[in-house]
């Protein structure tokens, strides 16, 4: 299970350069690809191999999406239901979007406007948007583990799309692809992830996008800073000095100053108000003028630096509007990336449980 | 071996007599439910007689279980819990009160009797009431009334006595009536909302951590009670149950060297498993490394509600803790704190899941994995069991002090062959809660035979 260190972290740059784009205009079942997931739950046990076939995958849709029409029928057929049990627009929007590129059949479930409100439970749940015909489950639930729970009793494929604090694989594998297609000098010029700083800024306790991009970036072998005031880094120091042991190194600083310096990324995450009702900040005030991602502070990192943001972003408080607009941003790359990214992953799960069923 | 009602003969076993400090090859038995011979061998007679085979040893006694009758009885019911009880080689269990009612009065205790004279088993079941009115902890329940219908002790377990005063006070009363207040040592301050030990697999899994000082603030806030009430009821006992972190278990250390009335235990999962379980290892804590993902260990799923506890899992280190205590004596018992639940309650969330492990029927197979890995010796396993809990309920027990391999006195023993192994499953436990961690695992020490109190409460069908 354990993400393979830095050797094999160069192999999955260079396999990027000598990218087989797969075919996807065909059903992925046909196609022997080496993807071995039933489910996508977390992105621990994704090994370089699995996060290179990823990558050049996501190359593939990402050329489906320059069509004049952006529509290829592999999924033809298919039932992709997704199924949110916390509000969100971007990436509800964004597998629904992915789903339909690929001809996919999609029903949205909203738990606020389901049985859910009357108290039904997630297994029955699952098991009823199976009998409606549900082959894939995109999920997103606050609780950390929910989608585990759900792979128990659903026949067909989960797609974890983002569980409590605990993951958001998606949003960590667009992030990897965000990086690698425009970091200066990076993979997409023929260079490497490896020894690139990386820097994720913010509540990264409570953040599930922090903890899958642990394992991503420390298995492309970037060098991942992770920042923010001691109250939302607590812990992350344990899993560093115990990820150093394992060969994925990573630090964490609650200085800001150190972590953006010669930054190659900075990625801003989202401050939320309940934060200061559970006595762990102060104030947004205090946060933005500690922490913000000011042009200043970002005048730390190198010139060419990239600014990313999972979204949403509350613009003034981790992120300064004129950053998250600047020339150095790199935001809206990653919404249109993860549409490909998502398109990439239904993809290859449909190929190794295409049908449904046990 | 032969067993026909209530006479038993084995012959060649060996026996474990912690009351008398003793062990060794020799046969038993048993006329009428009445031990008659224990017979010590010695010389050719023992030869070949080892303990890795055949095993009698006294009934074992529980100072923590969950019934759940009234109130809960799909999850488990009198009936059910002392047919776990004898599976699991317990003839005295103690229950405790959080149930719908609760037990802060007699009445309620009455039925909870009634229930188990109804259900014709012979293990012995003792209750403890409720410190205060429906566990609410502002007003004292019906402390002297429960003392003279026959509770062993008081606790609001599930939670803690809510505030220093309250415990104060309780400590004092229930002092002077000679019964022990049993404390479930939490600062809910510290754990709301908590799902998992404060610590690196919390952190990695994304669940809300539970600290360790959660238990220990709550354990020293006690002491320092305890140590004030002690000085005008020199009967004031306290009792702290299901302890699991290296710090608490020091601050009972010390108590006891200062000789404050205090005793603990601890239950075989927080010797034995680790919250690197819930990552989805299943090795032991002795043989854990603390991160699972570095060395392949991770061989079941994730999130396996059936680990989900109160107080967590914790560290390999803590887990190690538990077990020098028990080594060392600061801690008196084993106690299982079996904690049935339905699957309703299980088949969620993990943080939606209900805390508990039913853990009756897998007690002794756990320390037994201990002893097999020689983290644990066999007469201090069996000593946890007896002697230790016999000692916080002091003559209580319908056995009184003699928990021991006593001739002439009703037979309350268990039998179990640690050479045969059996593995845990669903439809195995006699139990109604399944939520077991440890279900499709293979554990040694084979229950073969319980009498309680003079009569067969368990048999296994192959004996």
């Amino acid at each position: 299970m354990s993400i393979p260190s830095a050797p094999d972290a160069t192999t999955l740059d260079a396999g990027a350069t000598a990218a087989v784009v797969p075919s996807v205009d065909v059903a992925p079942e046909v196609q022997a690809v080496a993807w071995r997931h039933r489910h996508l739950l977390d992105v621990d046990g994704l090994s370089a191999a699995d996060l290179d076939l990823v990558m050049r995958t996501t190359d593939a849709m990402r050329e489906v999406l320059a069509r004049p029409i952006a529509k290829v029928p592999a999924l033809r057929g298919r039932q992709v239901t997704i199924l949110f049990y916390e509000a969100s627009t971007r990436t509800r929007v964004s597998f629904e979007v992915a789903a339909k590129n690929l001809s996919a059949d999609v029903v949205n479930i909203a738990a606020a406007s389901s049985s859910v409100a009357k108290g039904e439970s997630l297994v029955d749940t699952v098991r009823t948007v199976e009998a409606l015909g549900a082959q894939m489950l995109v999920m997103r639930h606050s609780v950390s583990g929910a989608p585990y729970l759900a792979a128990e009793v659903f026949g067909g494929s989960v797609l974890n799309g983002g569980d409590g604090w605990h993951a958001h694989p998606t949003q960590a594998l667009l992030d990897l692809y965000t990086m690698r297609e425009r970091l200066p000098g990076g993979p997409a010029e023929g260079g490497s992830m490896a020894g690139r700083k990386v820097v994720i800024l913010g509540d990264i306790l409570h953040s599930r996008v922090a903890r899958s991009n642990i394992w991503t970036l420390t298995a492309a072998g970037a060098d991942l800073w992770l920042c923010g005031p001691a109250t939302l880094v607590r812990g992350f120091e344990a899993w560093a000095g115990r990820g150093a042991a394992a060969g994925r190194r990573f630090h964490v600083t609650t200085s800001v100053d150190e972590a953006l310096r010669d930054a190659d990324v900075v990625m801003a995450l989202r401050i939320q108000r309940e934060r200061m009702a559970a006595g762990l900040l102060p104030s947004l005030r205090e946060y933005a003028a500690r922490y913000g991602l000011t042009r200043e502070r970002l005048a730390l990192a190198r010139p060419d630096a990239l600014v990313m943001h999972p979204g949403p972003m509350n613009e003034g408080v981790e992120i300064a509007p004129d950053v998250a607009a600047g020339s150095q941003s790199v935001i809206t790359n990653q919404v249109t990336n993860g549409v490909a990214v998502r398109m990439a992953l239904l993809y290859l799960l449909a190929g190794t449980h295409g049908t449904g069923g046990a | 071996m032969t067993v026909q009602g209530p006479d038993v003969e084995i012959r060649g076993a060996w026996l474990v007599d912690p009351a008398a400090g003793r062990e060794g090859p020799g046969d038993i038995i048993v006329r009428d439910g009445i031990l008659e011979t224990v017979t010590w061998l010695s010389g050719a007679e023992a030869r070949g007689i080892e303990p890795d085979g055949v095993v009698i040893a006294p009934g074992f006694i529980d100072l923590h279980v969950h019934l759940r009758e009234p109130g809960n009885e799909d999850a488990e019911t009198v009936a059910t819990g002392l047919a776990a009880a004898a599976h699991g080689g317990f003839t005295t269990v103690c229950a405790m009160p959080n149930t719908d009612p609760v037990l802060d009065e007699p009445g309620v205790l009455s039925r909870v009797l009634a229930a188990a004279a109804a259900s014709g088993s012979p293990v012995e079941l003792l209750a403890h009431g409720a410190v205060t009115v429906g566990r609410a902890g502002e007003q004292l329940a019906a402390l002297g009334e429960l003392a003279d219908a026959g509770v062993v002790g008081f606790s609001d377990d599930g939670a803690p006595v809510r505030t220093g005063s309250i415990l104060r006070a309780a400590l004092a009363y229930t002092g002077a009536l000679g019964l022990p207040i049993v404390d479930h040592p939490e600062d809910a301050g510290l754990t709301a909302g908590a799902e998992a030990n404060d610590g690196f697999v919390a952190t990695v899994l994304g669940l809300r951590g539970w600290p360790a000082a959660a238990e220990e603030a709550a354990v020293a806030r006690d002491l320092a009670v305890l140590g004030d009430v002690v000085r005008d009821v020199p009967g004031a006992r306290l009792h702290l149950t299901h302890l699991s972190t290296a710090g608490a278990l020091d601050l009972v250390r010390r108590a006891k060297a200062a000789r404050l009335p205090v005793t603990c235990d601890v239950t075989p999962h927080h010797l034995a498993l680790t919250d690197e379980w819930i990552a989805g290892a299943r090795r032991w804590a002795w043989e854990a490394s603390g991160d699972p993902w570095a060395d392949d260990a991770l061989v079941a799923g994730p999130y396996a509600t059936a680990l989900r506890v109160n107080p967590p899992l914790r560290t390999p280190a803590d887990a190690a803790a538990c077990m020098t205590a028990l080594a060392d004596g600061t801690a008196d018992a084993v106690a299982t704190d079996h904690a049935p639940h339905t699957e309703v309650d299980k088949a969620v969330e993990f943080g939606a899941a209900a805390n508990g492990i039913s853990g009756l029927e897998t007690a002794l197979g756990v320390l037994l994995a201990a002893v097999d890995a020689g983290r644990l010796t066999l007469p201090r396993a069996i000593a946890a069991l007896t002697t230790g809990p016999a000692g916080v309920l002091g003559a209580r027990s319908r056995r009184g002090n003699a928990v021991g391999l006593v001739e002439g006195a009703p037979a309350d023993l268990v039998v179990f062959d640690r050479s045969e192994r059996w593995t845990v499953t669903p439809d195995g436990l006699a139990s109604r809660g399944k939520n077991s961690p440890l279900v499709g695992l293979a554990l040694s020490g084979k229950v073969l035979v319980t009498l309680a109190g003079g009569r067969i409460a368990y048999e296994a069908p192959d004996a």
